[in-house]
């Protein structure tokens, strides 16, 4: 009742806002790239991480939610939900998170720093593995008995990306704090290459031209913690990936993600939608009456 | 002793946090005055390069389509800037003596601290597309 009552107001708002736009996304999932949200500009996307589990474990779907927006051309800052489906367990509402990402140079330069700061109040349940940080996650264990382990962690990332001809080379190495458990602080990081397919844009509109397509690879995974620093016992993945902008407002991707180590799942689908609402800061400004 | 409520806590800074964040993101989507940047220049070597597609005119079609789905909202469909966005015309003769290369760096680069975004994750094909449509919204 209450989801109705919020969302279908919010679709028809969205809806209505909608103009054109081109969501050309980044293709990775799990690693950041210095490129920013343009000013003013709102994604939301919907996504899913699917694990195709071990013999023994069972099948789970993560969907998450984000909304990102641009508050200026260096500072992008995101909200999401999320939530996890476990098959012959349960469904659960896993938390939220927030996060900021702020590029400091304003100029192009070979490597392109940015900082990041997330704050994350989910459960131990919670399975998107945006990231992967100190040991694997506890796939094992019932959603009723995880959903009870608080997780209150704030993260701290620093990105390095480079563009080199059409090529997108990015690097996130990632620093954890749980405040909710004694665990240290833990480390991750992942590595992204990227490319789009067509590299000249055709006169004509279309859909299936290469110019929409962008191609890569993402490695991540865990490195454990202070209590324990190295690979031992992380999850660690290499994926494939994919995105297809698809319209002028929308983009979808697609990563499979394989297992590197004992720890990890065998493959990791994830699927991914993002619409994008331009200008979407100076119009809510409209409709509060603001002059344009 | 009482028992600190860390859970409780954190749950209160995680609100607060997001709460500053969607009030700055208000706040600082506003750019109510603009003047133009007289420190927005191109590096010499920038400057001068080439468009390597200047010999292929018809490929300004691409950029034209590029333009419309990039640039459009800022600038307007022929070019001749937004008042209320503050934006460049892109017809003036003062835009237009530019060289290509400073064209390309702007694109590139952007003016982040004035509201122009760094287009730089496109292609560079694609870029140089724009700066070729970019030359034939020059005024009569």
């Amino acid at each position: 009742m209450l989801t109705s009552k919020f969302v279908h107001p919010f679709l028809i708002i969205v809806l209505f806002l909608a103009t054109r736009g081109f969501a050309q996304e980044s293709p990775f999932f799990v690693t950041y790239n210095h490129h920013m949200e343009e000013p003013g500009n709102l994604d939301i996307e919907v996504s899913t991480t699917n694990d195709i589990p071990k013999s023994g474990q069972r099948f789970y779907i993560a969907p998450y939610t984000e909304f990102e927006y641009g508050v200026t051309a260096q500072w992008t800052t995101e909200f999401y939900l999320e939530g996890q489906s476990t098959w012959a367990d349960s469904t659960v509402f896993t938390g939220w998170r927030v996060e900021n990402r702020y590029k400091p140079l304003k100029r192009e330069h070979w490597i392109n720093p940015v900082l990041y700061l997330e704050y994350e109040n989910l459960n131990e349940a919670s399975r998107i593995q945006k990231e992967e940080e100190g040991e694997a996650p506890d796939v094992s264990s019932p959603n009723a008995l995880l959903t009870s382990e608080a997780v209150h962690e704030l993260e701290t990332k620093l990105i390095l990306s480079s563009d080199y001809h059409d090529w997108n080379i990015a690097e996130n190495f990632l620093m954890t704090k749980n405040f909710a458990e004694r665990e240290g602080y833990e480390f991750g990081y992942s590595f992204g290459v990227a490319r789009p397919l067509g590299t000249l844009a055709s006169g004509a509109d279309c859909r299936f031209c290469r110019e929409n397509f962008i191609a890569g690879v993402e490695i991540y995974g865990g490195l454990g913690s202070t209590l324990g620093f190295g690979l031992h016992d992380t999850a660690r993945y290499i994926a494939p990936v994919l995105s297809w902008a698809v319209s002028e407002n929308s983009t979808l991707r697609f990563s499979p993600g394989f297992g590197l180590s004992q720890q990890s799942s065998p493959v990791l689908l994830r699927f991914g939608y993002t619409y994008e609402v331009q200008n979407f800061g100076s119009k809510i400004s409209k409709l509060f009456g603001r002059k344009q | 002793m009482k028992r600190v409520k860390w859970g409780w806590i954190w749950r209160r800074v995680g609100w607060t946090m997001l709460a500053l964040c969607l009030l700055a993101a208000v706040c600082l989507a506003q750019n109510p005055t603009y003047q133009q940047d007289a420190t927005w220049h191109a590096p010499a070597d920038a400057a001068s390069r080439p468009n390597p597609l200047s010999t292929k005119p018809q490929t300004a079609a691409g950029g034209r389509k590029l333009f419309i789905r990039n640039c459009v909202e800022c600038h307007g469909k022929d070019g001749t800037g937004i008042e209320t966005k503050h934006s460049a015309d892109l017809q003036l003769p003062v835009v237009q003596q530019q060289s290509d290369g400073v064209f390309f760096w702007k694109i590139t680069n952007g003016n982040t601290g004035r509201g122009m975004p760094s287009f730089s994750k496109m292609p560079e094909l694609q870029r140089w597309q724009i700066v070729l449509y970019i030359r034939t919204l020059k005024q009569p």
